[in-house]
């Protein structure tokens, strides 16, 4: 007896040092809100997002200097994630978040026409490239682009189409190429609209015949890096990021097509349906990623910048106006009203196994 | 089966067991009962009247009809696989003079330790068709023209599951066997049968109900999982159930979740059938198998074959715990995948990473919380019941121990889903987006595996301390905590650990479940692998497991080898 309560007290002891060091580990919990000053922002602002986490990182220290009163969240979620959580929130009649930077405009279309956001005029809407909402539901506020890339320590160039046709054409390529998912991930779903708008449905029968694997971006990397893929479709910022941290040497290719530009948006939420019915404080966040300040946060997170005649580029990144200029078109409301044939098409082309 | 404690009085007079049983069943019916038959209605209620449209949409659409059939199939082949391994591994290292068999033991059982899906990457990379490490050595070796295994397979789904869900099995029969009376082997060893012949013709039939426990335990897993499928399944064209119901979930429309019940009733109820055969069917041929005294089992000496059979299982532990964990922990420290592990391409960053980045710290410290809470209610449930099931005759004991059997019995989306469905607030209780919502899901599916291995520790201990101490006046309370509960001790650690652990990097209900302020670390795990890092979730994967092996070694050090894991 006596030499079990000794254990009892020893195995108490051990979980109590595990459990300390573990929350230990934790950072301190952030000083409360401090009380609103004019034009300042301050209170609470959690802000639903697909960039990724290591961006997420970076951008979390430049606002919280920026704005040193406010305790700014970010929540990070796969497109698609974030869509399903966001539909069960509307249900609820309230969201857990007070703005979202996710997705691309057929979504804001969709998230607008439901009622669910705040209308604020941007003083900096002028000088935005790319398109954004008239009434001010919307902004673009940072520039993906779907892209292909290889890895020419495996293969050379030369062996490898330029273009997304010959990526979904190539015998070459057959069951060696990869794309990102129209159904979780919303970049994914642009460029599988503006394919279809120049191809038509006949590119999702051609990627299917191609056996294209469909995977989230590490994994895809990760497989361009050991050659097991010769070349995948994917976002330029995933590239360029792996190239500056890693000193990679996987190479981006513009395709001659086009490749696909997604302004991906900036939306506040409603006072009454947000987290922290916060929105002077949202609009003041708005115009921040909207200025030169904010956009350069973006670039250093290897995506584009929505602004027009500005000259920073995401390390080793092509200018924007030139791919621009050779970027195939998305017809975002097209993207909204057709989305789920888009996908069951795709669905019926690429996901499901056809009899050999 | 056992001595009971004491005959039932024949007067009423009020036991406080019924309060606590009953305080068992009501959390069960609230939290288990009710969201699953809301789940069913949903399913045919889903436009406010009886309707099957949604069935007819669901199970016409082809996908599906394959995902049914893929899931089927590999569960079914990873449970048969899943048998084959554990039950010889089991027996050779619980009953034979094996070389290192302690070591093996616990090898066997750290595979539980790891993320299914972790070890799902690990095997991509190995058996990869184009440039598998693996299959480029194989094919090297024996000069073959082409690779020689591709992991886009069924069969290479089959494979992983197998590897990763067998030490379930593992666990279930080994315990069965180390509480297994050795009396019955002796007599035939003495009457001149061979040691094979005693394990065919005696072992093994004694042990059937616990094989059948232990298959249903792999089924009911591997139909469910959602990691390995989803890494392994999708690129070669292969969905499962749990795939597509995450997908249609994903789709975030009423109708896309109205699609997830309906695909979940399919999972529900196959899951159900194998449960309700197993227990009613071959559960009913119990053998009394325990004896009231404590026993040790004699142990089978291999004699010419104990060299060999040892090498064997060497073999077997590189190929499938230590060459996948050896290549989950490279992967951690490696920056260029493509290229070998040279000085130049090592790198500790991704380490610095798990230990500095916050939403990482946070998901785990909401892991250790909503798993060490589980594990710990989840044992004070088993305690009880396994001294109600053991020691009383109360009527209705036997009631929560089927209930918790059907919660871990169900695929773990399906809890998910219908926790969702019915927690949200529409009828009166809303934890939605809460740690609690995570720790009642964590404790429907994983403590059965806590609740027998207390049930089968109090069966091997005679009831006369209890009654002693009960005659000497203390009461039920004390007498539980003062003798029952240091007599079990071991026991329930290891208890704990088998809810703690799989809870804690949980993943298929955590997708589901999390939210902005309860976010797990086994969706954060799942997150880093599939879209930011693949070398930062294996360096999270690696702590995980040095942490276990840890623990485990600081145990067995503190307690003189008395408690492990």
């Amino acid at each position: 007896m006596i030499r079990c309560g000794k254990t009892v007290r020893r195995l108490v002891l051990l979980g109590l040092a595990l459990t300390m060091t573990l929350v230990s580990c934790g950072e301190k919990k952030p000083a409360a809100a401090a009380k609103d000053a004019a034009g300042e922002v301050s209170g609470k602002l959690v802000i639903y997002t697909s960039m990724y986490e290591d961006i997420i990182e970076k951008m979390t220290q430049t606002l919280n200097t920026r704005f040193p009163k406010a305790e700014i969240k970010f929540f990070y979620g796969g497109t698609g994630t974030l869509q399903a959580k966001i539909a069960a929130e509307m249900n609820a009649g309230k969201l857990g978040c007070d703005m979202m930077m996710l997705a691309e405009p057929s979504y804001s279309l969709e998230l607008k026409e439901a009622g669910i956001l705040h209308k604020y005029v941007s003083p900096a809407r002028d000088r935005l490239a790319f398109e954004y909402d008239s009434e001010g539901y919307w902004y673009p506020v940072r520039v993906l682009n779907m892209v292909l890339a290889y890895n020419p320590d495996k293969y050379s160039l030369g062996d490898i189409p330029h273009t997304m046709q010959g990526f979904a054409h190539d015998p070459r390529l057959k069951g060696f190429i990869s794309m990102p998912n129209p159904l979780t991930a919303g970049s994914a779903l642009a460029a599988i609209s503006a394919l279809r708008d120049k191809y038509g449905y006949e590119y999702y029968t051609a990627l299917g015949n191609q056996k294209v694997m469909v995977e989230s971006g590490s994994v895809a990397l990760t497989k361009l890096e050991t050659g097991e893929c010769k070349v995948i479709m994917i976002l330029e910022e995933s590239v360029l990021k792996k190239r500056e941290e890693e000193k990679s040497k996987l190479t981006v290719i513009y395709p001659d097509d086009g490749s696909v530009l997604i302004p991906s948006t900036i939306m506040t939420v409603k006072g009454e349906k947000s987290a922290n019915n916060n929105t002077r404080a949202a609009e003041i966040v708005t115009d921040w990623f909207l200025s030169e300040e904010g956009q350069a946060a973006i670039v250093g997170g290897w995506m584009h910048s929505v602004l027009k005649n500005y000259d920073k580029l995401p390390y080793d990144a092509i200018p924007t106006a030139k791919i621009l200029a050779a970027s195939m078109p998305v017809n975002w409301e097209k993207t909204f009203r057709q989305r789920e044939e888009m996908r069951k098409k795709f669905e019926d082309n690429v996901t499901i196994k056809k009899a050999k | 089966m056992q001595t009971r404690a004491a005959p039932p009085e024949k007067r009423f007079y009020f036991d406080i067991k019924w309060l606590v049983i009953g305080a068992i069943i009501l959390f069960l019916t609230v939290f288990q009962v009710f969201p699953f038959l809301y789940l069913l209605l949903r399913s045919v209620f889903s436009e406010g009247r009886f309707s099957l449209d949604a069935f007819k949409r669901v199970y016409t659409y082809p996908l599906n009809w394959q995902a049914l059939v893929n899931t089927v199939v590999t569960s079914f082949f990873s449970m048969v696989f899943g048998i084959l391994i554990a039950f010889p591994l089991a027996w050779l290292v619980g009953r034979t003079n094996l070389i290192g068999k302690k070591f093996f033991r616990s090898l066997f059982v750290m595979t539980y330790m790891v993320p299914p899906y972790v070890g799902a990457m690990a095997w991509l990379r190995l058996l990869n068709p184009r440039v598998g490490n693996l299959n480029l050595l194989l094919q090297h070796l024996f000069r073959l023209d082409r690779m020689p295994f591709n992991i886009y397979s069924v069969g290479g789904l089959i494979w992983v599951l197998t590897t990763f869900y067998y030490p379930y099995a593992f666990i279930t029969i080994s315990r069965a066997m180390e509480k297994m009376d050795p009396s019955l082997e002796e007599a035939s060893r003495i009457s001149g049968a061979a040691p094979l012949k005693t394990l065919a013709t005696i072992t093994l039939p004694m042990m059937a109900p616990s094989i059948v426990a232990a298959a249903l335990l792999v089924f009911v897993s591997a139909a469910s999982a959602y990691g390995i499928p989803s890494i392994i399944g999708a690129p070669g064209q292969i969905h499962t159930v749990a795939t597509r119901i995450i997908d249609f979930v994903y789709i975030g429309s009423q109708e896309g979740l109205t699609d997830a019940t309906t695909l979940a009733v399919f999972l529900m109820v196959i899951a159900n059938v194998v449960l309700y055969v197993s227990t009613f069917v071959v559960g009913r041929k119990q053998y009394i198998t325990v004896s009231g005294k404590s026993t040790r089992p004699n142990i089978v000496d291999l004699g010419r074959w104990r060299v060999p059979v040892s090498a064997v299982v060497l073999i077997f532990a590189l190929v499938i715990v230590i060459i996948p964990l050896v290549s989950v922990a490279l992967t951690s420290i490696t920056i260029n995948l493509g290229n070998p592990l040279s000085p130049g391409n090592i790198t500790f960053k991704y380490w610095e990473r798990i230990f500095t980045r916050k939403p990482i710290i946070f998901s785990a410290r909401n892991s250790l919380v909503s798993a060490g809470v589980a594990a710990t209610a989840g044992m004070l449930i088993s305690l009880v019941m396994a001294y109600v099931l053991m020691r009383t005759t109360v009527k209705g004991r036997r009631i929560p121990d089927f209930l918790i059997t059907v919660g871990s019995g169900t695929p773990s989306i399906v809890i998910a889903l219908a926790l969702i469905m019915t927690m949200s607030g529409r009828f009166g209780i809303n934890i939605y987006n809460t740690l609690t919502i995570m720790i009642i899901a964590y404790m429907i599916k994983y403590q059965l595996m806590g609740m027998r291995t207390v049930v089968s520790a109090m069966s091997q201990i005679h009831p006369s301390l209890e009654e002693a101490s009960q005659i000497s006046g203390a009461r039920w309370v004390r007498v539980f905590r003062d003798v029952t509960i240091p007599l079990i001790l071991p026991s329930v650690v290891a208890g704990w650990f088998l809810i703690f652990m799989p809870s804690f990097y949980e993943l298929a209900m955590s997708t589901l479940l999390y939210s902005t302020d309860t976010k797990t670390l086994g969706y954060e795990l799942f997150t880093y692998q599939t879209y930011h890092s693949q070398q930062t979730a294996s360096a999270l994967a690696t702590a995980i497991l040095l942490l276990v092996i840890l623990v485990n070694w600081l145990l067995n050090r503190l307690t003189d080898g008395e408690f492990s894991i």
